[in-house]
């Protein structure tokens, strides 16, 4: 499918984003659930579900290089397209009307839209802190004991701030914003859901 | 109500001979590849994950002078509130017998390490060779059958005693106070109150100054640890479930984007 219009249709995301984001996705679910079976006692029983706790003990780390190595990929790919503008700022200063489905009087949005960005960045800030932090982490008995202890505090809070931002994005993929979770799956979006949406990336696509 | 046990280590009657090493080795069943050679005495500079009993030598420069040449076995505390056990991820994994000792099961234990840091002592040590973590059990699988502990056992000059703990603080008060009449003013016992006490007590002829024999002064649980297990879980806590019932919330009050004008737009 090319960026063209057929049937009113208009490419979102290639095959290749399409592909990196799931495998960031896959990967992810891996390492959050079995970094989540150590958060709390009364989570441990996440680590039966892939192998038990010296299976996750070895696959968390591993599953970290995978996840972070896939997200780099997704990070560079993106991250001319995630820069902050003058109308992303006018609307982060909005956004609790956009959270109210109220988008009357928003700047118009380019590819991604404002907070989009947001999500991207804290991602990609809370992956190389959760990357490094994990590194230190992962060698206990030889790594120094005053990074261990930093570390130790890093780890959690990146976490918090990644699976805090998921639980957001997942809900507006899945639930809030119709038509946004088969332009991940299938690539496509309609072009009225792309002229309301992301007015401006529309009018560039649609410029002969 | 099982009695809580105790060792009492002596430093002013230590004479360094290393047979408590030579006994926790034989006992435990460890081998004997010894580390650094540091030039001093002491056998290895810490303790690892198949040497849990090891003599500190110290040498320390008074500015009269004089010279004390300090022995002062160091292991795992068995500390009355202790903080491998609080950050250790897998319930039962490392627990207090009723007698007090701290033990790990290894059947449970993953080898994630984060007892390394929870330790004030800077103990447990990772096998890099089972992937879990060690240290001195003191000799739980002695003591529960009426045995001593296997470097107890083996010390000639009985600087290490064991027994109650009740018994053995008030024979460590009285040894330092027969020390501090025999000149030697700041004799005490080590008992640190961070870690709620501990079920290895000392006697130092310079309580006021642990740090002489390799023991730190006023031990504690790390604050970045507390931090950790405190207000950074609550923290998160409240993200993961808020996040999940906000956006529960959001769907039932607020509802899709576009909705208003036919669904996706």
């Amino acid at each position: 499918m090319s960026a063209t219009h057929d049937e009113g249709r208009i490419e979102r995301f290639s095959a290749r984003e399409r592909t990196v984001h799931w495998l960031a996705a896959l990967s992810f679910v891996y390492v959050a659930a079995t970094g989540l079976s150590l958060w709390s006692h009364k989570l441990l029983w996440l680590a039966t579900l892939f192998g038990g706790g010296e299976a996750i003990r070895w696959g968390h780390p591993w599953g970290g290089i995978v996840f972070a190595t896939i997200l780099g990929s997704l990070f560079f790919s993106w991250a001319r397209q995630m820069r902050i503008d003058s109308d992303d700022r006018r609307w982060l200063r909005q956004s609790h009307r956009y959270a109210l489905n109220d988008s009357t009087g928003l700047p118009e949005s380019g590819r991604f839209n404002a907070g989009q960005k947001m999500l991207f960045w804290a991602q990609a800030v809370a992956t190389v802190a959760l990357f490094a932090s994990g590194l230190v982490m992962w060698f206990p008995s030889t790594a120094p004991r005053g990074l261990t202890f930093a570390a130790l505090l890093i780890h959690p809070l990146a976490a918090v701030v990644s699976i805090g931002g998921i639980i957001v994005h997942i809900y507006m993929a899945v639930a809030a914003i119709p038509g946004s979770l088969r332009a991940m799956t299938r690539g496509w979006v309609s072009t009225d859901w792309a002229s309301s949406h992301h007015a401006k990336w529309y009018s560039k696509m649609s410029r002969p | 109500m099982t009695e809580i046990v105790a060792k009492l280590i002596d430093t002013t009657t230590c004479i360094g001979c290393k047979a408590c090493e030579a006994a926790c080795q034989q006992w435990n069943d460890q081998g004997t590849t010894y580390g650094t050679f540091d030039g001093t005495y002491q056998t290895m500079p810490e303790v690892r994950h198949d040497f849990w009993n090891l003599i500190k030598f110290e040498e320390i420069e008074h500015e009269d002078n004089t010279l004390d040449w300090i022995f002062s076995k160091y292991q795992c505390m068995h500390c009355i509130e202790p903080g491998c056990m609080d950050v250790c991820p897998v319930p039962g994994a490392i627990f207090r017998h009723d007698n007090g000792i701290v033990d790990f099961d290894h059947n449970l234990c993953i080898g994630c390490g984060y007892c390394i840091a929870g330790c004030p002592f800077d103990i447990p040590r990772l096998s890099p060779v089972t992937q879990k973590v060690y240290k001195c059990t003191l000799c739980s699988d002695r003591t529960s059958v009426g045995l001593e502990p296997a470097c107890v056992k083996a010390c000639p000059t009985s600087c290490l005693t064991f027994g109650t703990r009740d018994d053995l603080l008030q024979v460590a008060e009285n040894r330092a106070e027969d020390l501090r009449g025999a000149g030697h003013d700041n004799a005490g016992v080590y008992n640190p109150l961070g870690v709620g006490g501990t079920n290895v007590l000392y006697v130092l002829k310079d309580a006021d100054r642990p740090q002489s024999y390799g023991l730190p002064a006023d031990p504690a649980v790390h604050w970045t640890v507390k931090l950790w297990k405190g207000p950074v879980k609550w923290l998160g806590n409240l993200v993961f479930f808020g996040g999940l019932l906000g956006v529960l919330l959001h769907y039932v009050r607020v509802g899709p984007l576009g909705e208003e004008h036919g669904g996706e737009a």
